[in-house]
């Protein structure tokens, strides 16, 4: 079969629409069959495998409906356990060590629904018009508007990456690895996930790796949670946080951060497209979404149940890292509940390392016009590539520079993300909204209603920050 | 919006009858009809370079927000700098 490169098709002529006709019944499909690239191939072989799986499930107690599940999954989970990074976990165990079983538990919940709401969106605005999120944002509202957004998602994503790199070190700081050691390994994983040339197989490694977030779970068992304080907590949001209105306030934008941010829309909506998921596809979106939001919070309640004996004990960790939360909880869960907390803590910022350095890079060949798909080798979409490793080099560098005020980047990150979070917001709320591009599959009043829902709750949890900031006394602060 | 383009699932509806690919047990992927019976027209990647979402126009009511929203980011960045010096000042 003849395979050419991109450069060889016409420039931009036609104006899209929302469409579900097959590629072979299109009018342009001689001209199309001339242009099939390497990345078309992969993804109608992924295709190949979810028509063979739906036919097979047809059948009567026939297996074929897992196995289309387990084709379909992915995006969904790899974000949610993405988003549950090293800060996001940091902040959980400084949630349960500073307040322990109460009000943050429900709120945290909350925050994982919050973050359904959204994502479910970018499911439905990726299968629909198999464009990434970044590309709509410049389509629709044009350079201008696409270029701050563009500008929040890259100050966001490289600072992110950054904490990733010192949750890595920290995590295995807590063995005796040394720095340059820990992030060189995690440079190398980065780089061995993508190096595959295959969409399916760096999700599949990713979400193998992803799984290993679950390390919080009996780490959390190991620290003996009281169940019937959880339950109680869990229906009745209380007892409610006491101590500084503050600190109080700062954690809880840092719980949201920690969920629902802006690199999440991008890198959500790129995978679906990457993947090669179709409208009909839409609903498994939404169970790989809701799937992932179900495993990421469970974990995080995990992380928060883990450092509750630090809150029995009457030990201050308002300034603790990755591994010195591990040493600290040594005493109350064991050295094996401490080296899966530590572990746990790399494993999230392996993890985020990846699937933000990839966000970065689906945005940047988005708006770049050039070829942005792991399914591409690395010779047809070099710069794709190189905004995916230079990314993750630059920030694992930083984290080495023995002078680099890693404390000042680990309390910003997640309070900037939700900053940062209401425009990302409207503009998803005007795209999945925007008949022209969604056509039927726009949101309904319900999905409106949540969505305006989260943003104001967005926006008053960041005033309420703002006012803090600038009347610091009014909240205890300062 | 055209509304006679939406055509609910009607890609998988003629992916099942297409010759290329109904009852087959592996396709033969070098075939280039094949690949474009799986796909959709606009999932393929020349395709998706010749063709683009327009710029919408933007009603008085969306740039208000837009910009509204800006100046919100731009003002909270600035506070947030603000309390990560502080707190930084507080570590120290």
């Amino acid at each position: 079969m003849k395979r050419t490169n991109d450069e060889l098709t016409a420039p931009p002529t036609d104006r899209a629409h929302p469409t579900t006709e097959s590629a072979a019944a299109s009018s342009a499909a001689p001209e199309l069959e001339r242009l099939l690239t390497h990345e078309d191939v992969d993804r109608a072989r992924d295709r190949w495998e979810v028509v063979r799986a739906r036919r097979k499930g047809a059948g009567p107690g026939s297996l074929g409906g897992v196995r289309l599940l387990w084709l379909l999954i992915g995006p969904g989970v790899l974000v949610f356990l993405g988003e549950n990074d090293a800060p996001s976990m940091l902040s959980y165990a400084a949630t349960g060590a500073r307040f322990g079983v109460g009000f943050f538990l429900p709120f945290v919940v909350l925050t994982f629904v919050m973050g359904f709401v959204v994502q479910e969106m970018t499911v439905r605005l990726g299968a629909v018009t198999h464009r990434g999120h970044a590309e709509l944002i410049f389509d629709r509202f044009g350079r201008f508007w696409g270029l701050f957004a563009m500008g929040d998602l890259v100050l966001g994503n490289f600072l992110t990456l950054v904490t990733e790199f010192i949750g890595v070190r920290a995590g295995l700081g807590f063995f005796g690895v040394r720095p340059s050691v820990a992030v060189g390994v995690t440079l190398v994983i980065v780089l061995g996930a993508i190096t595959t040339g295959r969409y399916w197989t760096w999700e599949r490694i990713t979400m193998g790796l992803a799984i290993f977030n679950a390390l919080f779970v009996p780490a959390a068992l190991l620290a003996r949670p009281d169940w019937h304080a959880v339950g109680h907590a869990m229906l009745t949001w209380r007892p409610l946080p006491s101590g500084s209105r503050y600190e109080i306030l700062v954690l809880i934008l840092a719980d949201i951060g920690a969920t629902v941010t802006p690199w999440m829309l991008f890198f959500q909506q790129s995978a679906v497209v990457d993947k090669g998921l179709q409208p009909r596809d839409i609903n498994a979106g939404r169970f790989d979404t809701a799937l992932g939001t179900l495993l990421a919070s469970t974990f995080a309640i995990a992380a928060i149940l883990a450092t509750v004996p630090l809150f029995h004990h009457g030990i201050n960790a308002s300034d603790f890292q990755g591994a010195q939360f591990a040493e600290a909880l040594e005493p109350w869960i064991g050295h094996v509940g401490a080296a899966l907390f530590a572990l746990g803590i790399f494993e999230a910022g392996i993890v985020a390392a990846i699937a933000i350095s990839t966000s970065s890079a689906y945005a940047f060949g988005e708006v770049m016009h050039t070829g942005h798909s792991l399914n591409r080798p690395v010779r047809d979409a070099w710069p794709f590539y190189l905004t995916l490793i230079g990314s993750a080099c630059a920030a694992a560098a930083l984290v080495l520079i023995p002078s680099f005020p890693l404390e000042f980047v680990v309390l910003t990150v997640n309070v900037i993300a939700v900053l940062a979070m209401p425009p990302a917001l409207a503009f998803l709320m005007l795209l999945v909204n925007d008949r022209e591009v969604m056509g039927g599959h726009v949101n309904g009043f319900w999905e409106n209603v949540a969505g305006v829902a989260v943003t104001i709750l967005l926006i008053i949890a960041g005033v309420g920050f703002g006012l803090a900031t600038v009347f610091p006394k009014w909240l205890g602060g300062g | 919006m055209d509304s006679e383009h939406i055509h609910p699932d009607g890609n998988q509806v003629e992916l099942e009858t297409d010759p290329a690919i109904a009852g087959a047990k592996q396709p033969d992927l070098e075939d280039p009809h094949v690949v474009l019976s799986l796909l959709e027209s606009d999932q393929l990647v020349a395709a998706k370079r010749r063709t683009h979402f327009g710029q919408r126009k933007l009603s008085f009511g969306v740039r208000a927000l837009l910009w509204s929203l800006r100046v919100y980011v731009v003002v909270m960045m600035l506070l947030a700098l603000i309390s990560v010096l502080r707190a930084a000042h507080v570590i120290r």
